[in-house]
């Protein structure tokens, strides 16, 4: 539909004297005069009470002084006053954008448009709106108009040239860059802004293959000194160059970077691929090249380049794990690390672990070296040379091999060494958190706990072993104390530290606090984490957009294209990808099982008072902060964005008792999926069909696909929420027909290709469960666990007694006593007597120290 | 071959004390100490005019030291006295303690506020080792306390002092 000519609205026009108050009204907004703005609108209002326009400046500027709901619907009345105008649209628009309602915001100012048709502001927050939106063909559009309305502003040529490279079209991007140039003159040197749109060019360039092209554009601009980031202009000539360029003239290019930084991977990378020897993914997390050329080359620059530990890394890694060279540079590697103290030496060695052969030689040596300190003889055997290896060396070495037993599995050895360590010198932190970290594998985490805190109350300064101990705690299940521990660092006025951490976006602090929250049973309060999780991300969503508009005004272009591919894949970031998991579970067994909202309220009902009672406080307090400020300055701009809310839930039990569970962990996971919405059991038949495609074998997936059978085909079952149709297609492409092979049949087949793994046996449990089979067969399969050649880790056993727990199955506590013995130092199946005894019985470490 | 003052110097840091590393100090006095000292204790020695002569000491950037004064004022000049001093046993033999006492001597000649004439201490009777040690760093024996330790045998203890000469103020 072609817009309509607007028809002027009769009561818009204003007298001489009232026209003259409104641009004063505008003026008086823009130079943030709220106060004065507020006068003048009422001034106009007095003898014009139905003038929309002047109706809608007055709700915007009550918006920013925090009148909100009053602004709001001055607003909306002023737009059913004067339909025809774009003042009211763009107004109403603004306040749309500032509630995150980008759709509606977006339908606002096309409407304001459709009467404005080249009001460049309009038009600039549309185009900011539709990248938001990421509605890039639209974008086009819009960007195309603006240029035209002022092809002498240079953002405009970089916006449009941006919008096509979003859209896909790099060589639409390219000619509009191109036709920018050519109506430039006199570029001010060392123009920064310049330079980096030149790079941006040349990048492009690069992307569409015009190798050449792209490097002679560099040389160039770089002649005249144009181009102004020369670590940016070195780097793309040495990728050009090795594209187009003599071999020699692309090696010495990355050689000259290697000069500057002699510890960036990518040089490295970069000069091995000119001397053709792409070696795929050479890196120092990935496996390293194995062609003698590339290590010749390798060890040539290292003679050149001795300091660099990335270097020495990447040889160590393509040095052949039998040969003497390895020894010689491992042990070379080895001793700097330990004779300088180098805490990380363990983090950055281990990556050399994937080769066993290279593992056992690390070991060898150092354990070598333990037995010479031991001996007191000097580690490098020259003696005399050196004054004799001081006590830190023992020390970092006993560090380095508890270290290295832990990542093994060998915890016990682990254990002792680092107690070692502890009477040499109990004064190291890293030995006590490692200590904790042990005592967590090995599945004490009380134990653990009170060890790294040893480590956090040698130093009261230090946030990181804060954090750690608060998060051992969180572990322990001891949330009150986690909660003592944070304090001390955060904000003294915060209402609690948790809620300051939860403004500070801090992702690790909500996730292992809803995670300790979940296991109390406290499934409100873990809900109420997991939202506040996925409340940062949509806020990481909403920063993008003021970059849409500051980007390219600063044309900060090639980060800003980083920024925007960074924010299309923002949900898969582990923490969300961790937060919607658990908390679709929760929602999950929440629709399984609605009694699990009574036992979640009923544990939070002795605290809740206590929670009330902080809450009020707390209330208080902003209350109090809110009248202080606004006594101070009745006219200060509070911004059009919400303040934040008062929290109507503090303790989560309205998410709990949501009445659509479903709906809540759907909203949760369907930034994780790649499917299109469909119905429900298609969907569910779908994300089975992707995690079987993923991963056949997996034992999780055995049970959800019995249980997806059988709620598709019982027919004696009520249908499940939202599930609709009564035949499944996709189920065939699962499993074989009913006919096949029964459930139970499955059942017993997947028991029995997996009869070794402890995690399949869970899944076989559950699979029985699932179809229906009696508790005392259920039982039986899980207790299969302990039978002989069995593999269990700890995370699997306790898995299992939860799941014996919940069956209420009679040998749960058979299981249990059995595995408590298997996992001796673990304090995860004890009762609480045995607990008792078992902290009793040990040595704590403090007097082990007196003793030594 | 001894260890020279350079490599000393370049091995062994100090740092006051602060509420925050108390912890360290209250870890090394449990593994040091056959003592267990009181809050009080741990407040005189965060006092700030004690700053100069409280230390932690680090050898290679690792806790493994302690020293601790007290300033008894004897009207406008002052005594040191010197509370505790150890070294974790690993640490011993490299001439840690030496140079702790050192930097103290040297702390004590230049300190203003009120001139400290000489720094005093109490030794166990049969710890001959201490008393060699303090000896070897100009100390002299001056008296002998019969019952200066309540709990632990022998309860008699020298008393060992060194005069301190004042640095030439500029």
């Amino acid at each position: 539909m072609p817009p309509q000519t607007p028809q002027p609205n009769p009561k818009r026009a204003l007298p001489n004297k009232e026209s003259g108050l409104f641009r004063e009204l505008l003026h008086l907004y823009e130079s943030r005069q709220l106060k004065k703005a507020i006068k003048t609108a009422d001034t106009i209002l007095k003898k014009f009470p139905e003038h929309g326009e002047t109706l809608c400046m007055k709700g915007l500027v009550l918006t920013h002084l925090g009148r909100r709901d009053e602004g709001k619907d001055l607003v909306k009345r002023g737009i059913r006053l004067d339909l025809t105008s774009h003042i009211v649209w763009h107004v109403f628009g603004l306040i749309q954008k500032a509630d995150k309602d980008y759709d509606g915001a977006l339908k606002s100012y096309h409407q304001a448009l459709r009467f404005e048709k080249d009001n460049q502001n309009i038009l600039r927050d549309a185009a900011h709106l539709q990248t938001q939106l990421r509605l890039y063909d639209q974008l086009l559009d819009t960007r195309i108009i603006l240029l035209r309305l002022r092809p002498n502003l240079r953002q405009n040529w970089i916006a449009l040239a941006v919008a096509h490279h979003l859209a896909g079209d790099l060589q639409a991007a390219c000619t509009v860059l191109e036709q920018y140039q050519r109506t430039l003159k006199n570029v001010p040197p060392h123009d920064v802004e310049h330079s980096e749109l030149l790079l941006y060019h040349a990048r492009i360039l690069e992307d569409l293959g015009a190798h050449s092209q792209a490097l002679d554009f560099l040389d160039e601009h770089a002649r005249t000194g144009a181009i102004v980031d020369l670590v940016a202009l070195a780097e793309a000539r040495a990728r050009l160059l090795s594209a187009t360029g003599p071999p020699d003239v692309a090696e010495a290019s990355w050689r000259t970077l290697l000069k500057q930084n002699a510890d960036n991977v990518d040089y490295y990378r970069g000069l091995l691929r000119v001397r053709c020897l792409d070696l795929g993914k050479l890196s120092l997390s990935i496996l390293a090249p194995t062609d003698p050329a590339a290590l010749g080359l390798l060890v040539e620059l290292s003679d050149e380049f001795p300091r660099a530990t990335a270097l020495r890394l990447l040889v160590l890694r393509a040095v052949p794990a039998s040969s003497d060279r390895f020894t010689a540079l491992a042990r070379a590697h080895l001793l700097t690390g330990l004779h300088k103290g180098i805490p990380s030496l363990f983090a950055s060695t281990k990556g050399l672990y994937t080769d066993t052969v290279k593992r056992d030689t690390i070991e060898r040596l150092v354990e070598g070296f333990k037995d010479a300190e031991d001996r007191g003889e000097p580690l490098d055997g020259d003696v005399g040379k050196r004054d004799p290896d001081a006590p830190t060396t023992y020390l970092w070495t006993l560090y380095y091999l508890a270290q290295h037993y832990s990542a093994l599995g060998a915890h016990q050895r682990a254990l002792a060494l680092v107690v070692t360590a502890l009477q040499h010198t109990p004064t190291l932190p890293e030995l006590h958190t490692l200590r904790g970290r042990i005592l967590k594998r090995l599945g004490d985490l009380a134990g653990a706990a009170d060890a790294v805190d040893a480590a956090r109350r040698l130093d009261g300064q230090d946030r990181f072993l804060n954090t750690k101990s608060a998060k051992y705690w969180l572990r322990a299940g001891d949330v009150a104390r986690a909660g003592d521990v944070l304090g001390l660092f955060t904000k003294k006025d915060a209402p609690s530290p948790g809620q300051d951490l939860e403004d500070m976006q801090s992702l690790l602090y909500l996730l292992e606090s809803g995670a300790a929250e979940q296991r109390l049973g406290r499934l409100n309060l873990a809900l109420k984490r997991y939202h506040a999780i996925e409340r940062v991300f949509s806020d990481f969503e909403d920063d993008q957009y003021d970059f849409h508009g500051y980007s390219l005004r600063r044309s900060i272009i090639n980060i800003y294209l980083s920024m925007i591919k960074w924010a299309n894949s923002l949900r898969a970031y582990p923490a969300y990808v961790a937060a919607a998991l658990a908390a679709s579970e929760i929602y999950i067994r929440v629709h399984d099982d609605p009694a699990l909202v009574k036992l979640g309220s009923a544990v939070s009902a002795a605290e809740e008072k206590k929670a009330k009672k902080k809450a009020k406080k707390a209330a208080a307090k902003a209350q109090d902060a809110i009248k202080q400020a606004s006594s101070a300055n009745a006219n200060e701009d509070k911004g059009l964005e919400a303040q934040p809310a008062k929290d109507e839930d503090p303790d989560g039990t309205k998410l709990l008792t949501d009445p659509a569970p479903l709906d809540r962990a759907w909203r949760f996971l369907a930034p994780l999926r790649s499917l299109k919405p469909a119905s429900e059991d298609a969907r569910a038949a779908q994300a089975l069909n992707r995690a079987k495609s993923l991963d056949p074998e997996n034992p999780d997936l055995h049970p959800c696909l019995l249980h997806f059978r059988r709620t598709c085909t019982s027919p004696s079952l009520p249908p499940p929420h939202g599930l609709t149709s009564r035949n499944c297609p996709p189920l065939t492409q699962l499993l074989p027909s009913e006919e096949e092979a029964s459930s139970e049949v499955l059942n017993a087949r997947f028991l029995q290709l997996h009869a070794r793994d402890a995690r399949a046996i869970l899944s076989a449990a559950k699979g029985a469960r699932v179809i229906g089979a009696p508790v005392e067969e259920v039982e039986g399969i899980a207790m299969g666990a302990l039978a002989d050649g069995v593999e269990m880790d700890l995370k699997t056993a306790r898995a299992i007694l939860d799941f014996l727990r919940k069956l209420s199955a009679p040998r749960a506590d058979e299981f249990r006593k059995a595995c408590d013995t298997q996992f001796a130092l673990s304090t995860l199946f004890k009762t609480p007597d045995e607990l008792a005894a078992f902290r009793a019985e040990g040595v704590p470490i403090e007097d082990a120290e007196l003793i030594a | 071959m001894p260890p020279t003052t350079k490599d000393i110097s370049s091995r062994v840091s100090f740092a006051s004390l602060t509420p925050n590393n108390v912890g360290t100090v209250k870890k090394l006095n449990s593994v040091l100490f056959p003592v267990k000292y009181s809050d009080k204790f741990y407040a005189e020695i965060l006092q700030p005019d004690v700053e100069d002569f409280c230390r932690l000491v680090y050898y290679n950037d690792i806790p493994v030291g302690i020293i601790c004064c007290r300033i008894e004022l004897k009207g406008k000049a002052s005594d040191l006295y010197l509370l505790t001093m150890g070294v974790l046993a690993p640490y011993r033999h490299l001439g840690v303690g030496s140079y702790m006492l050192q930097q103290i001597s040297d702390s004590a000649s230049s300190h203003t506020k009120s001139p400290v004439q000489r720094i005093y201490l109490h030794v166990q009777i049969s710890n001959d080792g201490a008393k060699s040690f303090y000896e070897k760093h100009g100390f002299v024996e001056v008296g002998v306390d019969d019952s200066y330790y309540k709990k632990i045998k022998p309860s008699a203890a020298w008393i060992l002092e060194k005069a301190i000469s004042r640095t030439k103020e500029v």
